[in-house]
């Protein structure tokens, strides 16, 4: 039983990390459309995807 | 107000590119490369799904000069960055309207930012009280389930340390909003609610602590952790659901004001025209102000005559005359010919501006059932907390290893955290329910009243009848009758020529046509007008297929007409010199008027017809309608007097009004409803306004008003129950403070659930009134 002194700490730790990372993913908007995000998928892809650094950027902005 | 003609649209759509007009949506961002661009807000409508949203981007994408697009469904707004040196705000709406959506500036877009942080702000907060309450308490869990001594002082006090750690985060980050309430009422020496809660959390945290970290001192062994992360996550998760219902509903009313920018077309001095935004109107410019246009600001007539419709503004359909130096108000609408006035007074009496601050003004204010809560909370606090005090003075004496626990127990088990939600809770709910529906509260106290009323008092014009005009009669000339099947081709290609004019009489008569079943479907060559002219305050004139010259408009126009028939009729359609046909027009009942009368007597509700019109034309709508009384001729102090006097015999009067001239009795009667169309005026009146001028959800509102405050009733019997029961058992020393929380949280929860019942389920659980209003909308 002594492997619980490593890992209630351990998990205490990683409790904080997950909080960092949803407030993060909060913060980012990740949860404000969350239908939308599902049907992204069957939209037609514009430009291929190993197209150009910019068509990259413009997914990753389209998302605020 | 009648909707713009294609020019006056696209006009509409130039003036977003006037900086002051792009300002309010628009700020500047710096580019990837450093050029500077745009970055602007808009509301998107005609969304049907998620997945339009990748249509509008890819729209937007498609402007020449958009470096990026983002549509969220949710909250049916778009955001664009464009270069402003590349592309206009104009193209990209226009492109927004190509691919079949509405766009407008989103002018609220700084409030809906902020608000958005305050949710995101507040849903991390539930989160991470309730993520590190379900870690303390699963490391809470041996300590319950262990049997005495299979858990050692080791392993025990190491599970205590790792709910201490969890219970920083709560402690500090999500308890905050308690704390800074609690600071900011001790420092203006008023006492709230957050005070004995954040005294709860301060002891509770503070004695499991000290039991942490020397389980034989002065606070015993036990910790608390759990209960007190616990208790955190579900009064945060209370406040959360409170947030987003008020936001919804400050939501609903912003969208109902977004819309183009207001235009008007100023005249300079050298005669040249220019449309400017409404902003821009000084005192002393002369505006001119084309047929189907409203006017932009209160001011004077300058042309000869004119003729205007107030009916926004009083609720009278019929048009009025103008000469030269009558004043004209903002807002009315000219049915004539195009006229010149001279601007006397602008500012902040725009509409605009007006629901703007209603807006502010709306929600902020607590109902009165909340108030008598605030206003017993301050001597319950201190009620409390003395009694706190006193028990653990007690228990210091009986059994002192005891007495910071009794005094956490009274301190929680007493928050009145369920009885000062048990109204508010309801209350929103059933205002979210209501936005939902068309429906905006300006009042939360209307609820209240709106379950008392027995007696409904209706006006007619505006109210149960529709804007538009119907035609109630054709007249024909003498000499038409004659010919078996002229008056039908007559009939036709009188339509097809009204069709071409915008003229509110002109489209009663073109909208007939497409009323009556298969006649109207194929256009033969009556319906082919050549070189169409209309002469403004006058009628159209047109060539037929054979070359004739007809007329239609006014008898004066057209010329010819009987003097018999001159005064019923209204449109006249003829050849020059020799009127054929003539028109008269009638109010049109809204589709669910009398769906909703029926409605109201199955609710048990009376139903009178209030009109300032003559006898005759009330009666016949009065009957149409099966209203239990109707009164006829009244001034708004006649109107006035009539709801007093209900008053008096002691019904509680609801009111269902529009127009300027109903202000008054709405701030009379107990409950008033304004349907959306109304004036301004009528608005800042009234306690509810309905958008979606549908009547029946006057029935809705009032049967989830009466749904609202039973659930109100239970609410605060449970929650007034639960601390009367608790209270004894926690002075006791018979209720530890994990039970206490548990209590707390649960009866709030219970509340809030209950509450929420309001928002879902059906809005008219009644069958028979569900099917009164289907088979009257049918």
């Amino acid at each position: 039983m002594e492997v619980l002194y490593l890992l209630i700490p351990m998990s205490a730790v990683l409790v904080l990390l997950i909080l960092g990372i949803f407030g993060w993913a909060v913060h980012r908007g990740q949860f404000e459309d969350l239908e939308r995000e599902g049907l992204r998928i069957l939209e037609p892809e514009e430009e291929g995807v190993d197209g150009s650094q910019r068509a990259a950027d413009q997914i990753g902005k389209k998302s605020p | 107000m009648s909707p713009p003609t294609a020019v006056h649209a696209s006009s509409a759509i130039e003036l977003l590119d006037d900086p002051v007009a792009l300002r309010r949506h628009t700020r500047q961002v710096a580019g990837a490369d450093g050029k500077p661009l745009s970055e602007s807000s808009l509301r998107i409508s005609g969304m049907h799904c998620a997945a339009c949203a990748g249509v509008i981007e890819s729209a937007l994408t498609g402007v020449e000069g958009v470096t990026a697009a983002g549509v969220s469904a949710a909250s049916e707004r778009a955001r664009v960055c464009w270069d402003p040196q590349r592309t206009r705000m104009s193209s990209i709406v226009r492109a927004v309207q190509q691919a079949g959506y509405g766009a407008v500036p989103d002018v609220a877009v700084h409030a809906r930012e902020q608000r958005r942080q305050q949710e995101r702000q507040a849903l991390w907060r539930l989160f991470v009280a309730a993520f590190c309450a379900m870690q303390v308490m699963m490391l809470a869990t041996p300590s319950y389930v262990s049997g005495p001594g299979e858990l050692s002082p080791d392993m025990s006090r190491l599970l205590n340390w790792g709910g201490w750690v969890l219970s920083w985060p709560v402690l500090i980050f999500a308890c905050g909003p308690f704390f800074e309430a609690a600071w900011r009422s001790i420092t203006q020496r008023s006492i709230g609610m957050e005070v004995p809660v954040s005294l709860g959390i301060l002891v509770t945290f503070v004695a499991s602590s000290g039991a942490t970290f020397d389980p034989g001192g002065p606070f015993g062994f036990e910790v608390y952790f759990d209960s007190l992360t616990m208790f955190v996550s579900f009064l945060l998760g209370a406040r959360w659901l409170e947030l987003r219902a008020r936001h919804r509903a400050v939501q609903a009313l912003e969208d109902t004001v977004l819309g183009m920018p207001e235009s008007a077309a100023r005249v300079d001095d050298t005669g040249r025209e220019q449309r400017v935004p409404v902003e821009h109107l000084r005192v002393g410019d002369t505006v001119r102000v084309l047929m189907g246009e409203s006017v932009p600001a209160d001011g004077v007539l300058l042309d000869d005559a004119a003729e205007l419709s107030e009916a926004l503004l009083t609720g009278e359909s019929t048009p009025l005359a103008k000469r030269a130096g009558d004043p004209l108000v903002a807002g009315s609408v000219n049915v004539g010919a195009p006229m010149h006035m001279r601007v006397e007074r602008v500012g902040d009496d725009t509409r605009m501006a007006s629901i703007v601050a209603l807006m502010r003004e709306a929600l902020t204010q607590r109902p009165a059932a909340a108030r008598l809560a605030d206003r017993w909370a301050k001597p319950f606090l201190w009620a409390v907390l003395v009694l706190a005090a006193v028990a653990g003075m007690a228990w210091a004496v009986i059994e002192p290893s005891r007495a910071v626990w009794v005094v956490v127990s009274v301190l929680i088990v007493t928050c009145p955290c369920a009885l000062s939600l048990a109204a508010p809770a309801a209350m929103l709910a059933a205002a979210g329910r209501l936005a939902r529906e068309g429906v905006l509260l300006q009042r939360l106290d209307a609820l209240e009243a709106l379950a008392r009323v027995t007696t409904v008092y209706l006006d007619k014009t505006g109210t149960v009848t529709d804007e538009h005009l119907q035609v109630a009669d054709v007249h024909m000339h003498a000499g038409v009758e004659a010919d078996r099947s002229a008056p039908l081709n007559l009939v036709m290609s009188a339509r097809a020529l009204a069709s071409w004019s915008r003229h509110p009489l002109a489209r009663a008569v073109a909208a007939s046509g497409q009323l009556a079943a298969g006649t109207s479907t194929s256009m033969s060559e009556e319906g082919t007008w050549t070189s169409v002219h209309e002469e403004p305050g006058q009628g159209l004139e047109a060539r037929s297929h054979d070359g004739g010259l007809w007329r239609l408009g006014s008898a004066a126009w057209v010329g010819g007409v009987g003097s018999q028939s001159a005064d019923q009729a209204r449109l006249w359609f003829g050849s020059a010199g020799h009127a054929l046909l003539g028109w008269s027009f009638a109010e049109a009942l809204r589709a669910d008027a009398r769906a909703t009368v029926n409605a109201m007597h199955l609710q048990g509700l009376k139903a009178v017809l209030l009109s300032g019109d003559q006898a005759p034309r009330v009666e016949a709508i009065a009957r149409q309608l099966g209203v239990d009384g109707w009164c006829a001729g009244l001034t708004p102090q006649g109107k006035l007097d009539e709801v007093a006097t209900a008053q008096g015999r002691g019904c509680c009067v609801a009111m269902v009004g529009d127009g300027v001239n109903d202000a008054p009795v709405l701030a009379r009667a107990d409950v008033s409803f304004a349907m959306g169309q109304g004036a301004v005026m009528a608005r800042s009146q009234a306690d509810f306004v309905v958008l979606s001028g549908r009547l029946d959800a006057v029935v809705q509102a009032h049967q989830l008003a009466r749904r609202c405050m039973r659930i109100v009733k239970q609410n605060t019997w449970w929650a007034l129950g639960y601390n009367v029961a608790a209270v004894p058992l926690a002075l006791a020393g018979m209720l530890p403070p994990w039970a206490a929380g548990l209590g707390m949280a649960c009866s709030s929860l219970w509340v809030v659930a209950n509450a929420l019942r309001l928002s879902a389920g059906q809005s008219v659980p009644d069958v028979r009134l569900r099917l009164q209003l289907a088979r009257g909308g049918a």
